[in-house]
């Protein structure tokens, strides 16, 4: 036994380094900020905590990104609980009510008191935008420290406009000006739309409403639709987005989609371009786009000769005029404002450290700081820099008038954002912030593609969203339950095994060898069995405890009853559906197509004499590549652009000149995204052929002698022969297949384009996993996602029960005799 | 234009029997080459012969027929296809109730009554299927079939070169087919010209990593698809009069920069440049701590006055200018110009940027030592997860297959049924049970359990345990051994290739596991390989070289092992897909 004592020597190797570094451990105090990604666009964030290092040299600023810019709920989440939360974190505003309403966070409006007038960087409530302030603050308390804002404008082409005035005119439109209203945006579009004749494909688009950043609700604050009501007093009690206002907004969306071809046709043409250099508005694609002010450094980099004008968003055609519902409106122009924010989480360990940070980046002095080391980081690269928008209007002067870009269009532009700055409207201060966006982007994406209309879509995303309403503000109908509970059950249920044991060992008549063996044999076993105690049944009780229960890891737990098993089948039943069909779905094509696959070069492998060992090297090696690394790599193999994707590159060559199909969108299109996945376990497909390689060897070469002497064709031979005798290998892996697909998780964490919202375009990779995994650690709800787990179990379950009771009917048995 | 739409309809319907003969044809060929037909080769060949002579005939006549009068464009030929365009269920339900009319018609010309009852059942079982998947699809709104057609488009030079090419393949292989001799070559050469097609299709993926691992920004993305031969910048040194380049010691690491200010007392102020993940700090140093470095810079062509040069860029402007000093040709040597960033053009060879591995590892978090704490992580998980299982499943199985003991079948049963239970079940709980015992943020939940006997590897080896002969047992009983030493000394040594098998899938295991570090694991220095990629991948979206090259690095050890243990991976497969039997 050399190699284990090898094994045991490395081992112990290894534990001495964590030693070793832990002996010249600093005596700085730690300071752990998430959220905040170190790349070449963030230089500022570097700088600024650079400046606060050196300022403080006994603090040690240690940085994570996390999924920089969309914290990562469930890293957070998975923190907090863990009681090894960061000290500071960057989140999304709108998301910061969830957290707090839950206790994750902490209210900094002591720590604001404590230094209000005696620290100049301190955050005073008036240097902010009264909407920007609100969104970071929950119950009357603030939560977090706004930094960079964002709002949206519209940007169109001014050279696209000139090129078709006499177009514009013809259709009785200023061609010297943007469009002010929704009416106008629609004719703006339809006319600056041109399409291919002969292919039937988009030449260039006038305006898409979802292309750049505006989702449904920009449309819907401009037409004053509000999204949560109030009802008994209590605000934020009930979910409106059922409404004629909001409805009108969706369906100018829809109608903007419609009137060039449709959302899928023009989804289709989104995804043949890419950021950058391959924005389609920077290659004068698309004339017009609402965007926010992210998008003014890309565009000065790649597309500084572009002819921009930029304009407030349209607004709808009553309120420009001031008719109708919007008579007595003060406000024209209305957008969306959005951004990020320090904030501190509960449990984190050095809080006061943090709150030095958070008032130091966010004072005006610590955005000149950033802003000045990206600019100057910039200019070593040969570029031009134009600041970004902040939530202080202070920092926001301060800035425009230090970096005011030269290009007197980006300064246009700048001006224009900070200007409509004040009528920024932000997304409801909620905890149910998170599920409303993910379902109002269902909403918008099912109107769109015409699966619902915009009433039934926005009731549907209503009806979901109020359910976790309910079920919070109802909680009190439910009684708290003991959390002990379960695990007095499992000790129970542990102590009856032992005592079960303990009485077939004394029932049992032994002799003294017998009894030795038994003990060893029980000593032997012991590993198992205190597994199996501890970490399995111990937490199968306690899992099935949770799934009877609404239960957030943060809060107590409260006694539902059967309710998340009802809302499986119920409430529920769109995503559960879901995520069952596409399992079903990845499962029908990749489990038969992966066995044909393999099964095609194995037979080839059967016949070929030499360098079977060299091949069989080569087609297996793929089945063993790191399932993160494949994945990262299948996401640039699969990348839609054809300049960049390998199999688009490849498609654009043999599969469009001889059919006439385009690329397809892959993981960034509805119907693309599964077969995405069904071809990268193509690659894999090794692992198949390994098995019937196996399979075929394993035959017994007298079955066949026997058949050819009765004269059996070869066709004969297969399905007599051949295919019984290895019908028990397709059989395990149809079922494990569907086992395995309904588990999928991995590949889409890290493939899936966009990182919240649904899972994939239209939730078309969503899992039952997934669902769990969604339900959990982004909507806090434990309980369900524990119900979803039994059902997982019971239809894994129900499948096995079906294979060892089905299987004898046509799955050969070699040993059925 | 009803002619013209008839023409059409006939040229569509000869076009598909020449494909369906053409294919036949090709069948035939395959069968001719694969097959031992022997006595049946005379009847192939003319089936051959037949099939090959209808394809390119109906094939030549669609060509041929004035079809494009139907259709708008007119040049080259247009070989005629109907697509259906449908959903999944749609496709799947044609095909059930086409195996329902099958069978049905079987029934009908069955030879006994049980053999029509047999046919008739299946053919009813098939019906209700088809039932079941137009219901399906009439159950989504969003289902419509659609029918295109489209074509494919051929000049007549590639219409002749496919007859004639079809045309020598038969003839090839009617040689072939000749002598035996001759007939095993073209076999073996049939064989391995598809067996590399399908290397090449398989390798491409890995080719495209490495490369792109390999290739300057400028090469990601290209018009002309994808660059496979990457390029790097030409750079000549230079020492920079203006702005020169100096090596110090920044915190115990070499670092280059460029000075701000010089103070009075001679130190001078330092902007650092590399390392990568530290750059833009700034340090003050004596000035004999310094050394001056070139600087590697640019070699760019272009053309002046009408003359072709090559020279070195001096000074990189901010407006995006660039000051040259001219190199080649020898009259203009040693002068210097200022130009716009059009007017020159990079002077690139064909070479491979290794810069992009140094760097992605500069960019790596500072505490985790370029990565290294990173490959540490993932080592302990493997290391520990392989020892632990092979440890514990052992023991476990040798005592239920071999050992006797009250209870044994029923504590078997429930492993057994413990196989089943997803993940999922025991994830949160598990999740709890481990922050109870502190170790969030830690690497022990994920190996620690390892050590508790998987139930499908004791399932495994317990069957090998069952296999070894009782002699060898008893022999040890009788020489004194006691059950530990029985088991470590005797059993344990007949089963190493199993234990290998299970501890290459462990090895697997552990190394890919993703979702465990990401629920249990958040600070840096606790991360292993796989979640440390995902990171990278989330921060690096803009610059594929550098995550390639880190994918690279990730996959580089698994393949060395897999090269080493390739038996034991390759039965480990053939063993997981037979555990059900």
């Amino acid at each position: 036994m050399k190699s284990p004592r090898i094994a045991l020597a490395l081992v112990s190797a290894l534990f001495l380094l964590p030693a070793f570094s832990a002996a010249q451990a600093q005596k700085k105090r730690d300071l752990v900020v998430w959220g905040v990604s170190l790349g070449p666009e963030t230089k500022g964030t570097e700088a600024i905590i650079r400046k606060f290092a050196r300022r403080h040299p006994d603090i040690n600023v240690r940085v994570l990104s996390m999924g920089a810019g969309t914290m990562n709920p469930q890293k957070l989440m998975t923190s907090i609980v863990g009681n090894v939360a960061p000290d500071v974190i960057a989140q999304d505003r709108f998301s910061v009510s969830d957290w707090a309403s839950r206790g994750a966070f902490q209210p900094l409006d002591d720590l604001i008191a404590r230094d209000s007038g005696k620290d100049p960087l301190c955050p005073r409530k008036e240097q902010y935008y009264p909407e920007v302030w609100k969104e970071a603050s929950y119950g009357g308390k603030v939560y977090g420290i706004p930094t960079g804002a964002d709002n949206r404008i519209l940007y169109y082409n001014k050279a696209i406009f000139r090129e078709k005035a006499d177009l514009l005119r013809a259709a009785g439109l200023d061609p010297d000006r943007a469009p002010r209203t929704w009416s106008e945006l629609l004719k703006y579009g339809k006319v600056l739309t041109e399409v291919d004749k002969n292919t039937g494909q988009f030449k260039s688009v006038g305006f898409l409403p979802n292309f750049g950043n505006a989702w449904l609700y920009m449309y819907a604050f401009q037409n004053n639709a509000v999204f949560m009501g109030d009802r008994d007093g209590i605000s934020g009690r009930v979910c409106t987005m059922d409404t004629p206002e909001a409805e009108q907004a969706l369906k100018f969306i829809v109608d903007g989609y419609d009137q060039i071809g449709g959302y899928e046709k023009c989804k289709e043409f989104e995804s043949g371009f890419l950021s950058n250099e391959n924005d389609p508005f920077v290659l004068g694609k698309v004339a017009m786009k609402i965007d926010g002010d992210w998008i003014l450094n890309a565009l000065s980099r790649y597309g500084p000769a572009l002819e921009i004008g930029v304009a407030p968003p349209p607004i709808p055609d009553d309120r420009y005029n001031h008719t109708g519902r919007f008579a007595n409106e003060k406000e024209t122009y209305v957008t969306w404002v959005g951004g990020f924010c320090y904030a501190v989480p509960r449990g984190a360990r050095n809080m006061q450290d943090g709150w030095e940070y958070i008032k130091f980046a966010t004072s005006t002095e610590g955005r000149m700081i950033e802003n000045t080391a990206q600019k100057k980081w910039e200019q070593l690269r040969g570029r031009a820099f134009i600041p970004r928008q902040q939530g202080s209007m202070e920092a926001n002067e301060a800035l425009f008038k230090a970096f005011k870009p030269a290009d007197p269009k980006f300064a246009a532009a700048l001006r224009q954002h900070i200007d409509l700055m004040p009528h920024g409207k932000i997304r409801p201060v909620t905890f149910v912030g998170q599920t409303l966006w993910d379902n109002h982007v269902k909403a918008m994406e099912s109107a769109c593609y015409h699966k619902l209309s915009p009433k039934e879509a926005l009731l549907a995303a209503q009806n979901v969203v109020q359910r976790d309403l309910d079920a919070y503000f109802n909680k009190a109908n439910y009684p708290i339950i003991n959390l002990s509970i379960p695990l007095y059950v499992g000790l129970g249920i542990g102590f009856i095994v032992l005592a079960t044991l303990v009485v077939l060992f004394l029932r049992h008549r032994m002799g003294n060898l017998e009894r030795t063996e038994a003990w060893w044999a029980y000593l032997f076993v012991s590993p198992w069995l205190i597994g199996f105690l501890l970490l399995v049944i111990g937490p199968m009780v306690a899992s099935l405890f949770f799934s009877f229960t609404q239960y957030d890891v943060l809060n107590e737990a409260r006694w539902v009853g059967f309710k998340n098993y009802q809302d499986l089948g119920g409430a529920d039943w769109n995503n559960v559906s879901k995520g069952l069909g596409n399992a079903v779905f990845l499962a029908a094509l990749t489990v038969p197509m992966s066995l044909a696959v393999g099964l095609a070069i194995a037979l080839l492998l059967n016949q070929a004499t030499k360098g079977m060992r060299f091949y069989r090297t080569f087609f297996y090696m793929p089945a063993i590549v790191p399932g993160v690394a494949s994945a990262v790599l299948w996401t640039w193999v699969l990348t839609p652009d054809p300049n960049k994707g390998l199999l688009n590159a490849a498609w654009l060559k043999i599969v469009t000149p001889l059919l006439g199909l385009n690329p397809p969108g892959w993981v960034q299109s509805a119907d693309w995204s599964k077969n995405a996945l069904v071809v990268m376990s193509m690659w894999a497909a090794g692992s198949g052929m390994i098995l019937w390689l196996a399979g075929l060897k394993g035959i017994s070469s007298t079955l066949y002698e026997a058949a050819s002497i009765d004269g059996a064709n070869p066709r004969q031979t297969f399905w007599s022969i051949t295919f019984p005798q290895l019908s028990p290998i397709i059989f395990f892996n149809a079922v494990m297949g569907f086992i395995g697909a309904m588990q999928e998780f991995d590949r889409i964490y890290i493939m899936k384009p966009s990182s919240d919202g649904p899972v994939g375009p239209d939730d078309s990779l969503l899992t039952p996993v997934y669902l769990l995994f969604n339900n959990g650690f982004a909507y806090f709800k434990m309980g369900y996602s524990s119900a979803i787990a039994w059902l997982i179990f019971g239809i894994i379950l129900v499948l096995t029960f079906t294979q060892f009771k089905l299987a004898p009917r046509w799955v050969h048995y070699e040993s059925d005799k | 234009m009803t002619t013209a739409n008839a023409i059409f309809a006939l040229g569509t319907l000869i076009s598909w029997v020449g494909w369906i003969m053409g294919a036949t044809a090709l069948f035939t060929i395959f069968k001719l080459t694969f097959d031992n037909v022997g006595l049946d080769s005379k009847r192939n060949m003319r089936s051959l012969m037949i099939s090959g002579l209808i394809a390119g005939l109906s094939l030549l006549a669609t060509a041929i027929l004035p079809m494009h009068a139907a259709t708008k464009d007119a040049t080259g030929f247009r070989v005629p296809l109907v697509w259906f365009v449908m959903p999944y269920s749609a496709w799947l339900g044609v095909y059930c109730l086409f195996m329902g009319a099958y069978r049905s018609v079987q029934a009908f010309l069955g030879i006994d009554k049980d053999d029509r009852i047999e046919r008739m059942k299946s053919c009813g079982i098939w019906l209700l299927v088809t039932v079941a998947f137009v219901w399906l699809y009439r159950g989504d709104p969003a289902n419509k079939i659609t029918i295109l057609t489209g074509g494919l488009w051929l000049v007549p030079q590639t219409m002749f070169a496919i007859v004639f090419l079809a045309a020598a393949g038969m003839a090839a292989m009617v040689i072939a087919g000749r002598s035996t001799k001759t007939r095993g070559y073209a076999k073996t050469i049939v064989t391995q010209a598809a067996l590399l097609a399908g290397s090449v299709v398989f390798g491409l993926p890995f080719a495209f990593l490495v490369i792109t691992s390999f290739k300057e920004d400028k090469d990601m993305s290209s018009p002309n698809g994808i660059v496979w031969i990457p390029k790097v910048q030409q750079t000549v040194p230079y020492f920079d009069k203006k702005k020169p380049l100096y090596e110090g010691q920044f915190q115990g690491e070499t670092v280059q920069g460029t000075p701000i200010e010089t103070n009075p007392d001679g130190s001078i102020k330092i902007d650092i440049i590399k390392p990568m993940a530290i750059r833009g700090t700034t340090f003050v140093a004596a000035k004999a701590a310094l050394k001056e470095v070139p600087r590697d810079i640019p070699i760019v062509s272009g053309k002046t006055n009408g003359i072709e040069f090559e020279g070195k860029v001096i000074e990189e402007m901010d407006d995006g200018h660039r000051r040259v000093a001219f190199l080649k040709p020898a009259s203009l040597a040693g002068k210097e110009q200022v130009f716009a960033p059009a007017e020159v053009e990079n002077v690139r060879h064909v070479g491979l940027r290794f810069q992009n591995y140094t760097d992605a590892i500069q960019f790596l978090p500072p505490e985790t030592h370029s990565g290294l704490v990173y490959l540490k992580n993932t080592l302990i998980l493997v290391v520990m997860s392989v020892l632990g299982t092979i440890l514990s499943s052992s023991i476990v199985a040798y005592a239920f297959s071999r050992m006797r003991f009250p209870g044994r079948e029923a504590m078997f049963a429930v492993l057994l049924s413990t196989m089943m239970l997803p993940a999922a079940v025991t994830l949160l709980p598990q999740f709890l049970i481990f922050r109870t015992l502190g170790w969030i943020d830690t690497l022990y939940p994920l190996w620690v359990p390892a050590f508790f006997a998987s139930a499908f590897n004791v399932f495994l080896l317990r069957q090998f345990f069952k296999g070894i002969p009782m002699e060898l047992e008893d022999a040890a009983k009788i020489d004194g051994c006691t059950y530990l030493k029985t088991f470590w000394s005797v059993m344990l040594p007949q089963i190493k290739p199993a234990l290998a098998v299970i501890a290459v899938w462990t090895f697997m295991g552990a190394w890919n596991n993703f979702m465990g570090p990401l629920i249990y694991v958040n600070s840096p220095e606790n991360m292993p390989l796989s979640y440390a990629l995902q990171l990278f991948q989330g921060d690096r979206t803009n610059e594929p070289g550098l995550l390639m090259a880190f994918a690279t690095l990730c996959i580089v050890p698994v393949l060395a092992v897999f090269f080493f243990a390739q038996r034991y991976f390759i039965e480990g497969v053939t063993l997981s897909g037979l555990g059900g039997r």
